[in-house]
């Protein structure tokens, strides 16, 4: 009856540790109480017993009974069954549970009723018998909540339809109650740079010794000048004092803000446009912008080019657009949909266009590369607000160009520079809040989907591994760590420092997710170093550096001269038209025609192809249509049929490791041979040999527990074993028995 | 035996005769044409057509590229570049076989296109005629290779003419690819070339071309209720199949001739592989259509199908695969937008490269492959794979079905024998489907390659199950275009001894005329081309690697990252009991789209009949792992099996054959990382080693423990 109902099909007897729907009657739940693992400050809000969770959707009922219950945290799923000890995974989040999902991290959630799939939203005026959770790390949860008591399936599900897609007060993160809540743990020293203070921006203005032309200025300090721009943050060195009354009437605006210098002495630059609208500020603009290019158009600055990324870039809605449709992909309901795409599977792929925006960015900040390294120009990336594509693009160039941010701490200091504090919005883009999905874009996705581009392409040009990537994506989502969950720095101290009036107790601390400890076991942490990142040894960089610079200029020397000359008299004259163009927002191709751009592009991009690959040089991506690949490990981590048994990437990274290990094992032995003293500090190695046939979705893999997945779907069998003589009964006897 | 007297059956010294008309005339011919390019290494029996020095070869089409400046030859045989040296510089000593990237053999040049400043670029073939001085020369590979050659802008041009239309000429001429190369010489080439690294191969390459290849095959698989079958070793049974065929030992020989009949083309079902669990795979052609189970007594054929179990699987193997027709279209297309100037924009590549539906066959070889090495774990049972001639996807679906479940069929060696079994000895129409004396495009089908391009997935997907790496098989793929082996020559055993024999007779007697298609094969049989022929020759088998492929070349082969599959791969105890008997009738089965169907009749069903056009899975709620009441098969055999994922993402592009075109695509070829940790850790043990030498330490517990790691580098 139960099964039927299930899907028409005849209930199939259940995986050998699982009950079956019919079953649930004899194996009454009662005297097994699971509680919940709650975090500190995590409250329980509802809960309902008895509900069914099925292993994967492969079409079989196989599943699990527990209990569901909703925190102002989670969603989680407790089995009355534990899994026996030895599938405890080996890669396990601290913070998030198997089968826990957080609140923020719930994509859509549907219910079914008979049979068809509803969204559930609002209020609900009938209950659902199946409960589907699609999650933004691309889990799919199945519940069936027909055993279920009436009253706790209403609980329930409305309990999570309201905590996940209802608007939520700020204050109401999950973050806040955890941090006043939380044991304030003695603050683990972090290499990761923050850039919240004077001394982290000036350190990083030395390392890449763009100090001769930029300073850091504190003119915001209590965000005097503009809540959307950081305390402190670098710009031409002089600049200010001539402009800054101004600079207080526009809120920052049109104040073009040093990203980063190249070792040539090029630097990138992003500046917010102004508004559409401007009325009496109108008039001075034209006078303003021209003081500001007067300043850092002229010498001691190089050449400035200006690249308006609205106009050459997709708009973040069609980012969102594309991604949406890419996501449904992956999210899919069992696996019957699967096959029916592979046929398809590329031009499906092709259609949703996210492999294309990211061709496109990594496109632009190639050309962007280009005219860094090669034309020695300065570049100034114009954005709205200089928080999306600008953060996109300068964080990508600079990934590219400064081995430094392809370390892990390097690269944690780029997204602390470029995005956290560089005041893009992760807040509104990721929608956490439930406002409005207008302004919803996975723009820092996109981004991380570049650098996975770049890492798979250049594995040992990268400290961290593609784990590191999926696990730091997959952080987004979860409300403990400050980090992504604030719309600039403003608005985090203005947050912080209130609450911290109200707690009045100790020093009120919020979470990073720089601080891996917290997720992951020193073991798990292991998985996001890269074994082969060759770290390059230090006295050999400079020489190295200027040897391949020298002959950089030798080439582009010439270039840059007959070409920059005429720009320069070009740029002057034509500076009226230009503002009137970033006042109208209209830039486009206005500095560079796009035909010589795109051959200088060619050119630049074909000849360092052409050359052997530094990894801890110049980095440039292949971007043609082969070479823009899905990133396998976030997106098809928890589809069954994509697993390998034994195979995949994670085989020969176990062997590297094994490799590895056995390198340092001697290593060690050799020091100890020659200074004759034993120095006992094991590294964490994992050890990923101990389980003999890994799966490829290695660190993901939620389904290694099922030995196999079906791979002739049969029912004649059983039937025809049944139909078959009793005769023969005997001789299948001999034949089993004698084959175990 | 029989193989004794076949090899008393040697040609006669023919050689002599056969060499003596083309030596001096040849010579002669070489002499007098060229006199600079005599430092050109060719093979014996080669000789240059016609030369250009100068020529600059670049990496692109644009001059953007860097480029390398050196002589284009044409020989009779092949285009070769020679890169200049640099004085100083050490020269290079240069093997003439060597596969190198600046040579082509004049069969693997697909298209000839001349290019010029003043006129635009033509397509050339023997019958045009050139109008123009050619300054840029390119050549499309069919190994999907593209070779860019610039001539000198100045003083030489008559040279760029006539190298060209050289080129032109003899890419048509070159029809008779047996008549390759001059074997007597080639003998001694061959044998000059291994001597001096003196061939660490303890066990060959098994030819299947002898008795006790197919015995000892057979033993390793275990021949319990098998033996080997010398009812065809006339051909007078079928030509097609091989001499010896695997059959059941219960099956005489008189009772086995009877089932003949009953196929196409008389290929018989005979065992492909033993599951060490029981399971058997065979092979087979359809039913002859004129056979009636009604009438003829078919006891010989249920036999053979059943192969002593209870139940049989037929495996449709045309079902659910492409035609070779349809490959050969997929082919095409694929080489048509892997070409270095794609008229395909970037963000539609995706969908360009789903229009060439190549990925989609290959997908469904590795899916149908999986579906039945699965269903070998799990069943006891005869899985026959049956094909309308049994030679072409019979001959992919059983050699991937063994690599995905035989650890042996993913080491070096046992793949060669699987493929000189599965395919060469089987009968694959190597000749009609690489099509390299071009004799109509018509029967031109990769299938072959297509199996290496599912070998590359499962590479790719298992990096750690193979002993080779994506090097050999793009060695293999490669090779496969050059006629210069006798493998991929001919179409099955019976032709390749058929040529042999004729030719050599005829020559005898017809000495003059003889030369210009005499193959010069050694009659078979002959056990191995290794060993010591005693004056007789014949064309190099493929497997000779060494005489191809450098030494440096052939380490990359090795795969790294193997890790030896655990040797508990024997057959459990009281499985190779086979209790049925003749006169049983068993269950049969019928596995077409991924499904099981019952089979009412055991015996015939006609091309085709059986299959209805139907969505490819049918949705099923359950599945063998599944039921009850049927007791769990072999999980742990099944475990050994590989199940590759034939999803849309999972199935991809073998770049690093198919866009070797494209000089942007092509990068970090071979990474040598893993290799540079090895090497680092082999310096480290030496280091160590050193180190205890010096300080005449008694062998510390590390020393035992490098002994027994597996890691310890092979030397």
């Amino acid at each position: 009856m139960l099964s039927k109902a299930a899907g028409g099909r005849p209930a199939k007897p259940s995986f050998v540790s699982y009950v079956s729907p019919e079953e649930i009657h004899i194996r009454e739940p009662a005297g097994k109480e699971v509680n919940p693992y709650l975090l500190p400050g995590e409250l329980l809000l509802c809960e309902a017993s008895t509900v069914f969770k099925y292993v994967q959707e492969d079409g079989s009922n196989r599943g699990t009974y527990g209990k569901l219950v909703c925190t102002n945290f989670k969603v989680a799923f407790l089995g009355y069954e534990s899994a026996s000890d030895d599938n405890e995974p080996q890669f396990k989040n601290k913070v998030i549970g198997e089968s826990d999902i957080t609140l923020h991290c719930i994509d859509q959630i549907y219910g079914v009723y008979d049979e068809k799939k509803k969204s559930l939203y609002g209020q609900l005026k009938k209950y659902p018998e199946k409960l589907i959770i699609y999650s933004k790390d691309f889990r799919v949860f199945h519940f069936c909540l027909r055993c279920t008591k009436e009253e706790e399936v209403k609980r329930i599900v409305s309990g999570i339809v309201h905590h996940s897609q209802t608007p939520k007060l700020l204050k109401r993160l999950f973050l806040f109650s955890y941090a006043s809540a939380a044991p304030n743990s003695p603050d683990a020293k972090n290499r990761t740079v923050m850039f919240d203070t004077f001394k982290d921006w000036h350190e990083e203005l030395e390392r890449t010794k763009g100090n001769v032309k930029y300073e850091v200025v504190s003119v915001n300090e209590g965000y005097r000048v503009s809540e959307k721009l950081p305390l402190y943050f670098v710009v031409p060195k002089s600049f200010l004092k001539s402009v800054t009354e101004s600079i207080l009437v526009h809120q920052g605006r049109g104040i073009p803000i040093w990203c980063w210098s190249c070792h040539n002495g090029a630097a990138l630059l992003k500046m917010s446009a102004f508004p559409k609208e401007q009325d009496d500020s109108a008039l001075q603009m034209p006078k303003l912008l021209d003081g500001i290019y007067k300043t850092i158009h002229a010498p001691p600055y190089e050449v400035l080019k200006m690249d308006d990324l609205s106009s050459s870039l997709p708009s973040l809605q069609d980012i969102q657009t594309a991604y949406t449709r890419f996501k449904q992909l992956f999210l899919i309901d069992n696996s019957i949909h699967f096959w029916d795409t592979d046929v398809k599977w590329f031009s499906l792929l092709e259609s949703t266009n996210w492999l294309e925006i990211i061709r496109r960015c990594l496109k632009k900040s190639v050309e962007v590369v280009e005219q860094l390294e090669r034309q020695t120009t300065n570049v100034l990336l114009i954005e709205e607000n200089a928080s999306d594509l600008c953060c996109v693009i300068s964080s990508l160039v600079q990934v590219m160009m400064d081995s430094y941010c392809r370390t892990k701490f390097g690269f944690q200091s780029l997204i602390q520079k470029e995005w956290v504090i560089g005041g893009h919005s992760f807040l509104d883009r990721c929608n956490h809040l439930r406002k409005s999905d207008k302004e919803e874009a996975p723009v820092f996705l996109l981004f991380l989907d570049c650098v996975w581009q770049l890492v798979q392409q250049y594995p040992p040009a990268f400290e961290f591994t593609e784990t590191y990537l999926t696990v730091l994506s997959d952080s987004l989502y979860i409300p403990i760590f400050s980090t992504f969950f604030f719309n600039s720095q403003h608005q985090k101290d203005t947050i912080v420092s209130g609450e911290s009036h109200n707690a009045q107790s100790s020093p009120f601390r919020l979470l990073t997710v720089w601080d891996w400890s917290v997720q992951f076991e020193p073991k798990a942490q292991a998985l996001l170093n890269n074994p082969l990142y060759a770290e390059k040894p230090k006295p050999d960089k400079s020489q190295r550096k200027t040897t391949r610079f020298k002959h950089h200029r030798q080439l582009s020397l010439p270039l840059t001269q007959t070409k920059s000359s005429p720009k320069r008299g070009f740029f002057r004259e034509e500076t009226d038209h230009l503002i009137k163009n970033i006042l109208g927002k209209r830039i486009s191709k206005l500095i560079n025609s796009s035909e010589e751009l795109h051959s200088n592009f060619r050119e630049f991009y074909d000849s360092w192809h052409c050359k052997p690959v530094d990894f801890h040089g110049l980095l440039l991506p292949h971007i043609e249509g082969p070479e823009i690949k899905v990133w396998t490990q976030r997106y098809l981590r928890w589809i069954p049929e994509a697993q390998l048994l034994g195979g995949g990437t994670v085989a020969i990274a176990t062997k590297f490791l094994d490799v590895m290990e056995e390198v340092q094992k001697l290593q060690k032995q050799m020091d100890e041979e020659h200074s004759q003293t034993a120095p006992e500090d094991a590294d964490a190695v994992p050890t990923l040999r101990n389980s003999a046939r890994l799966s490829s979705l290695f660190p993901f893999a939620l389904l290694q527990r099922h030995s196999l997945k079906p791979v002739l779907p049969t029912s004649t069998w059983k039937d025809l074993e049944d139909e078959e003589d009793l005769a023969k009964r005997d001789d299948e006897f001999v034949e089993l028995s004698g084959a175990d | 035996m029989l193989p004794t007297a076949k090899s008393s059956f040697k040609v006669r010294q023919q050689e002599p005769g056969a060499g003596q008309p083309r030596g001096p005339k040849f010579s002669s011919a070489n002499a007098k044409r060229n006199r600079p390019c005599q430092a050109f290494p060719g093979i014996p029996g080669e000789f240059v057509l016609e030369a250009a020095p100068g020529v600059r070869r670049s990496l692109g089409a644009s001059l953007r590229f860097d480029s390398i400046l050196g002589t284009l030859f044409c020989t009779n045989r092949r285009v070769a570049f020679v890169p200049d040296v640099p004085p100083g510089a050490k020269a290079h000593p240069r093997c003439s076989f060597l596969h190198s990237e600046y040579d082509v053999a004049l069969p693997c040049i697909g298209k000839l296109v001349a290019a010029s400043s003043v006129s635009k670029a033509k397509v050339l073939t023997a019958s045009s005629s050139l109008k123009f001085v050619p300054e840029e020369l390119v050549l499309y590979c069919r190994d999907f290779r593209v070779l860019h050659f610039r001539f000198p802008e100045s003083g030489l041009e008559p040279g760029a003419f006539r190298v060209t239309m050289a080129i032109a000429r003899a890419q048509e001429s070159d029809r008779d690819v047996a008549a390759w190369s001059d074997p007597t010489q080639l003998r001694n080439l061959e044998n000059a070339q291994r001597s001096p690294e003196e061939e660490e191969d303890p066990a060959p390459t098994l030819l299947f071309e002898s008795l006790q290849d197919w015995e000892q095959e057979l033993r390793r698989l275990g021949p319990a209720g098998w033996r080997v079958s010398v009812a065809n070793e006339r051909f007078d049974m079928a030509t097609s199949l091989p001499r010896y065929l695997w059959v059941p030992s219960q099956l005489l020989d008189n009772e086995l001739k009877r089932a003949f009949a009953h196929f196409n083309q008389r290929r018989i079902p005979r065992l492909c592989w033993r599951h060490p669990g029981g399971s058997d795979l065979l092979r087979a052609a359809s039913f002859h259509a004129a056979s009636d189970p009604e009438k003829e007594d078919t006891r010989a054929v249920e036999a053979l199908l059943l192969a002593g179990h209870a139940r049989c699987v037929v495996v449709d193997t045309v079902a659910d695969l492409p035609s070779p027709t349809e490959i050969q279209l997929a082919h095409v297309r694929l080489r048509t937008l892997c070409l270095p100037d794609p008229a395909v924009a970037d963000e539609k590549w995706l969908s360009a490269l789903e229009g060439t539906r190549w990925l989609d066959h290959v997908r469904a070889c590795v899916r149908k492959a999986s579906d039945v090495a699965v269903l070998l774990a799990e069943r006891r049972c005869s899985v026959v794979l049956q094909e309308s001639d049994d030679r072409d996807l019979n001959c992919l679906v059983a050699s991937l079905v063994q690599l995905l479940a035989d650890p042996h069929a993913r080491t070096q060696l046992g793949f060669q024998n699987l493929v000189q079994r599965e395919w060469v000895a089987a009968g694959h129409p190597f000749a009609q489907r690489l099509n390299l004396c071009r004799d109509g495009d018509r029967g031109e089908a990769p299938v072959f390659q297509l199996f290496l391009d599912c070998t590359w997935q499962l590479l790719r997907q298992f990096p750690a199950a193979f002993a080779f790496a994506e090097a050999y098989l793009l060695a293999l793929h490669d090779s496969s275009y050059v006629p210069f082996f006798s493998t991929f020559l001919f179409s099955c055993q019976w032709e390749r001894s058929r040529r042999g024999q004729h030719r050599a007779f005829g020559q005898l007697y017809t000495p003059v005329n003889g030369w210009r298609d005499a193959p010069n094969l050694k009659i078979l049989p002959q056990a191995s081309c290794s060993a010591p022929a005693g004056g007789g020759a014949c064309l190099p088998s493929i497997w000779t690697w060494a005489l191809h492929y450098s030494a440096q070349q052939r380490a990359q082969f090795q795969n790294t990252v193997y890790t030896r599959a655990s040797d508990g791969h024997t057959a459990p105890p009281g499985c190779s009991k086979l209790k049925a008997t003749l006169s049983e009738t068993g269950a049969v089965f019928l596995l077409a789209r991924g499904a099981l169907a019952p089979q009412p009749h055991l015996f015939p069903w006609k091309n085709g009949s059986l299959v209805k056009k139907g969505p490819w899975r049918v949705p099923s709620s359950d599945s063998l792992s599944d039921q009850q009441g049927w007791p769990s098969s072999y999980p742990a055999l099944l475990g050994e099996v590989l199940v590759p994922a034939c999803v849309g993402p999972a199935i991809q592009l073998w770049r690093r054959c198919y866009l070797r075109g494209s000089p942007e695509r092509q990068h970090g070829l071979f990474p040598p990382t893993l290799s540079g940790l090895t090497e680092e850790l082999e310096l480290l043990q030496e280091c160590l080693n050193d180190g205890h030498w010096r300080a005449a330490a008694p062998p510390s517990p590390a020393e035992s423990e490098e002994a027994g790691s597996p890691l310890s580098p092979s030397r």
